[in-house]
Formats: C-alpha cells, sequence, structure tokens
C-alpha cells in the first residue's frame, strides 16, 4: 500500500467529487508504484486554514513513493498527480500542492 | 511547503487565536528563512488523530524545506510555541513544537518543483512570467 494524504479545506470537495478523486487516485498509484494507495483524507476545519496569513483555498496531497525515485520520474509523476487533482477540483495550480517522498527506511 | 499543522484539545485555540497564530507563524518563518509569505501554510485541527497530542494541550508540527540551520529551526520553534502561548491561555509547558525536513525537490506547488533555500527569489520571478504568459 502506498501512504497517501490528501488534505482539503473543510467543504471544499463534495462527497461525489471525493469518490471520484478517491478512483484516480488508485490509478495513478497501481500505475505509478504497482500499489494501491491507503488514503488518509483529511479536511481543515471552517476557519482554520491559512496561507500566507489569510484564508486558505490550499489542497495538500503527500504519497510515499514504494521505492527511491530519479528526479526526472519525481518530476514526471508530480505533475501528473498535481494534474489530476486541479482537473477534478477546478483549484488553480497556485492552489495545490504535491509531495511525493522516498520509503523511509 | 513550509505546512504548519497545530493540533489542539477542543475549545484550546479560538477562531480568533488561530488568525493571530497563523500570521505570527507566517511572520516568523519568513523573518527567519527569507522565504515568500505565498509558500506558508498553516492549518489548526482539534485532536486531530493524525498528529498525538500525548500530554500536551497544543502541538506544533512544521513541515518544512531541507537546508535550514539548526538554529533557525530552534528560532521557529521557540518563537512559535511562544505565539501560542501569547494568543491563548495555553501555558508553555503545554506547548509542544517541532519541525521535519522536506526536500524541496519533492514538492511541486504552483506547477514547478519547489526551489531550494535562498533561490526562491529566482523561482518566483519564473513563475510570475510563466502565470504573465499562460
Amino acid at each position: 500500500m502506498i501512504p497517501t494524504m490528501c488534505m482539503v479545506q473543510s467543504g471544499q470537495v463534495p462527497a461525489d467529487f471525493q469518490a471520484q478523486l478517491r478512483e484516480d487516485m488508485e490509478g495513478f498509484a497501481r500505475r505509478s508504484f504497482g500499489a494501491s494507495p491507503e488514503i488518509r483524507w483529511i479536511e481543515v476545519p471552517e476557519r482554520s486554514g491559512f496561507t500566507a496569513g489569510l484564508a486558505s483555498t490550499s489542497i495538500l496531497v503527500s504519497m510515499q513513493s514504494s521505492k527511491p525515485l530519479e528526479a526526472p520520474r519525481r518530476v514526471e509523476l508530480l505533475k501528473e498527480l498535481c494534474d489530476i487533482w486541479i482537473k477534478r477540483t477546478g483549484k488553480s495550480m497556485n492552489e495545490v500542492v504535491c509531495v511525493i517522498s522516498d520509503p523511509k527506511n | 511547503m513550509p505546512l504548519y499543522v497545530v493540533n489542539s484539545r477542543p475549545g484550546a485555540i479560538c477562531d480568533e487565536a488561530k488568525a493571530k497564530i497563523a500570521k505570527d507563524i507566517t511572520d516568523i518563518h519568513c523573518e527567519v528563512t527569507n522565504a515568500p509569505p505565498t509558500f506558508v501554510h498553516a492549518f489548526f485541527f482539534e485532536e486531530a488523530p493524525h498528529i498525538p497530542l500525548g500530554d500536551k494541550i497544543a502541538l506544533l508540527f512544521g513541515q518544512i524545506r531541507a537546508g535550514r540551520t539548526e538554529d533557525q529551526k530552534a528560532e521557529i520553534v521557540e518563537r512559535m510555541s511562544a505565539s501560542i502561548h501569547e494568543h491563548t491561555s495555553i501555558s508553555r509547558k503545554d506547548i509542544s513544537a517541532s519541525t521535519t525536513d522536506t526536500p524541496a525537490s519533492w514538492v511541486m506547488e504552483g506547477g514547478d518543483l519547489l526551489p531550494e533555500p535562498g533561490e526562491e527569489a529566482e523561482w518566483l520571478a519564473a513563475h510570475e512570467a510563466k502565470l504573465t504568459s499562460s
């Protein structure tokens, strides 16, 4: 399983969008890492998210690769992951932050 | 990135205090590191299971770009703990704060890999140019 955290602002991603995103993440994780994601979906409560000191609309998605990645491959995967979230949520690229880390040893 | 997450007992940090602490978190991080404020995220939770409180009333956990000095990190956690104390009734001994390093090359924000610490100006200029041309 690929440890995955999706952190969104309260009410930002309706339930049906969440279901579609979970499907998208399943496909992405299988293609990219050969395993399903283990998704922890976290909603930042209302009036509790801030970016640059102002109310935040940012989404943070973090995945842990099943093996260490070379830089070019990581960039490809990050772009694909960001694109999934930008297209599904309608957020701008400035509002989507993606992290793909190497496995913890 | 950075992402600062504050977890606390229910009711320990009111909405007004969150806004003030978030502003302090942003200002402190930017003063200490010279990073631009657009990168700084501060999110607040109550008894979030993914950030165990232990015996504390409030816990701040910062995921920051690797490359900061130990002195910078010490100043960040000290000043942010002080901010939480100043804006709430939580005593310093009941606040825990720490950071962890994440390589900039692992993070994409604004459609680009994050810059290494110190290279933000060039990144922002290139990012603005990209936005203007698109």
